[in-house]
């Protein structure tokens, strides 16, 4: 340990102020617009940001799909996790290669296979056609069905990683032990396996719901221009009607809902951990 | 322990439902046909040599390459020596330090995009380029600082320490002792920046201009209005050049040690 203080100030202070310049006080300037009215400061826009039924809308729609893909990611995620802890060292070490591949693929490139796949003449489509399901192809791009799969696709590699190396650190017997006390699945799942796992869930958690809430992409292709989510909308309000005080309030929300995930879980988290 | 028929069963599905649209992208830019469906219409090459005579994709290849060059190791210069305060000195305020550095990954892309151009960009005229290339290194300061002081903290003190002792200068030391021993870290900091730098489409929605623009933003863009099987046969060819950089340098390296 180095005790120059002006030495660690001068490695330090670059990247800080670099950061700070760049990043903090722009993005900090733009939320508190959001703040702003012809009268001074108020809470005005916010009211008038949330009195649209549109707005609301899509506030409560990307609330639901970010609680909607973390649950449903927790729950394949634990069953993919499982499976693929008790394999063999070297077809496991390949399985996580696999679930880790897409991570490496531009998320335009893995969103865009959803339009081939639920299209109207997609794979999916003509699957019910020629099994003589429907009559006429089913609209299912450009809906809350087709953001929630492509959500779900771009998200669940982060959870099931987090959930396997959770499970890696489950000392070897305890399912066993509890296996032979007369426990059923279900009692050691709840009762085992998920307090001895709750931080990998949490991260993959956290990973996933901030994710989801702001996404781009996925509502941006899948959602088209109807089905809009929080950064969508964000976008279409700049681009459209140059509404720069709705887009403050929607940043704000944004931000808002990412710092308090993360600070909530961590604290979920640590409590529990204690006890 | 081989698995059970259930969870083999799973398993199977799971792994589908991650990879089976990326082989359906693939399949579909080998199509001889005019619109992108699948199953492929006959086999063709044509798409992926279409996907070269675009020029608007060759511009932005080429931005988007110098961005994450660029920006990750202009993102590492000034990571590196952070990292280094932040794990070998008493640093004061460290923690402040390392909320401020790694604050753009919290916040979402768009609104960085968004902040940058309304109040850095027009009020200071800031070229839009400039302002791109800072905004990616914004965001990938915090992989650089996070996984270099990774690299850091598996890296013994007291052997730099020893050199000093022995008469190296602390500068000395760095380059001599620590440097060459987090390589490895500063690699994986490096491919981890570009491929996050690569593929970020969110920053630079609103830091685009007239020629000036990422390739993915350019892709989603394209296929707003063309709906053939280049934007799917150019998604294959950067697939397998990112897959192709990540096993390289796992191959030679170790690369997943470090992340």
């Amino acid at each position: 340990m180095f005790q120059n203080r002006n030495e660690a100030l001068l490695l330090a202070l670059p990247a800080a102020v670099f950061a700070a310049v760049i990043f903090l006080v722009p993005v900090a300037i733009l939320l508190s617009e959001s703040f702003r009215s012809p009268a001074g400061w108020s809470l005005a826009p916010y009211w008038a940001f949330f009195s649209e039924p549109l707005n609301q809308t899509v506030f409560w729609r990307t609330l639901k799909l970010g609680l909607q893909v973390t649950a449903v990611s927790a729950v394949i995620g634990y069953a993919a996790a499982f499976a693929i802890v008790s394999l063999p060292a070297g077809s496991k070490g390949r399985m996580i290669g696999l679930v880790m591949l897409p991570l490496m693929i531009s998320p335009v490139a893995r969103t865009y296979a959803w339009i081939v796949i639920l299209g109207r003449t997609g794979i999916v489509n003509q699957a019910l056609h020629g099994l003589g399901l429907t009559d006429a192809p089913i609209r299912i791009l450009f809906s809350e069905t087709a953001i929630f799969i492509g959500l779900l696709q771009l998200f669940l590699p982060l959870m099931i990683i987090s959930l396997i190396s959770a499970l890696e650190n489950l000392p070897r017997d305890v399912v066993p032990a509890a296996r032979v006390l007369g426990a059923n699945w279900l009692q050691i799942f709840w009762k085992v396996v998920l307090p001895l796992t709750r931080e990998g869930l949490v991260i993959g958690g956290t990973l996933v719901f901030t994710g989801s809430l702001t996404a781009y992409i996925t509502p941006a292709i899948l959602g088209g221009s109807k089905v809009l989510m929080l950064e969508t909308l964000l976008y279409q309000r700049v681009t459209v009607a140059n509404d720069f005080v709705s887009a403050g309030v929607i940043a704000l929300i944004l931000v808002v809902m990412s710092f308090a995930t993360n600070l909530l879980l961590k604290r979920i988290a640590t409590v529990r951990t204690r006890t | 322990m081989s698995l059970r028929f259930p969870a083999a069963l799973v398993l199977s599905l799971v792994i589908l439902f991650l990879i089976g649209p990326f082989l359906i992208i693939v399949a579909a830019s080998f199509s001889a046909g005019d619109t992108l469906a699948f199953p492929p219409q006959g086999f063709s090459l044509k798409w992926i040599a279409k996907v070269f005579t675009v020029e608007s994709f060759r511009q932005s290849f080429v931005t988007s390459m110098i961005l994450a060059i660029g920006g990750t190791l202009v993102a590492l210069a000034l990571g590196v020596p952070a990292a280094y305060a932040m794990s070998r000195y008493r640093l004061p305020f460290a923690e402040t330090v390392r909320t401020i550095v790694s604050a753009p990954v919290i916040v979402p892309g768009i609104i960085v995009g968004l902040a940058l151009l309304r109040y850095v960009v027009v009020p200071m005229g800031m070229p839009i380029t400039l302002a791109l290339f800072l905004a990616h290194t914004a965001l990938v300061l915090p992989y650089a600082v996070r996984v270099v002081s990774a690299s850091l903290a598996n890296l013994r003190s007291d052997i730099e320490e020893a050199a000093i002792l022995l008469g190296s200068s602390r500068l000395g030391a760095f380059f001599d002792i620590v440097l060459p021993n987090i390589r490895g870290g500063i690699l994986a900091a490096f491919i981890l920046g570009f491929v996050t730098s690569f593929n970020q489409v969110p920053v630079s929605l609103f830091l685009s201009g007239p020629g000036v623009r990422t390739l993915p933003v350019d892709m989603l863009g394209y296929m707003e209005i063309v709906f053939d099987p280049s934007v799917a046969a150019l998604s294959s060819l950067l697939a397998f050049l990112s897959m192709g950089i990540v096993l390289a340098a796992e191959r030679f390296l170790g690369f997943s040690r470090y992340v």
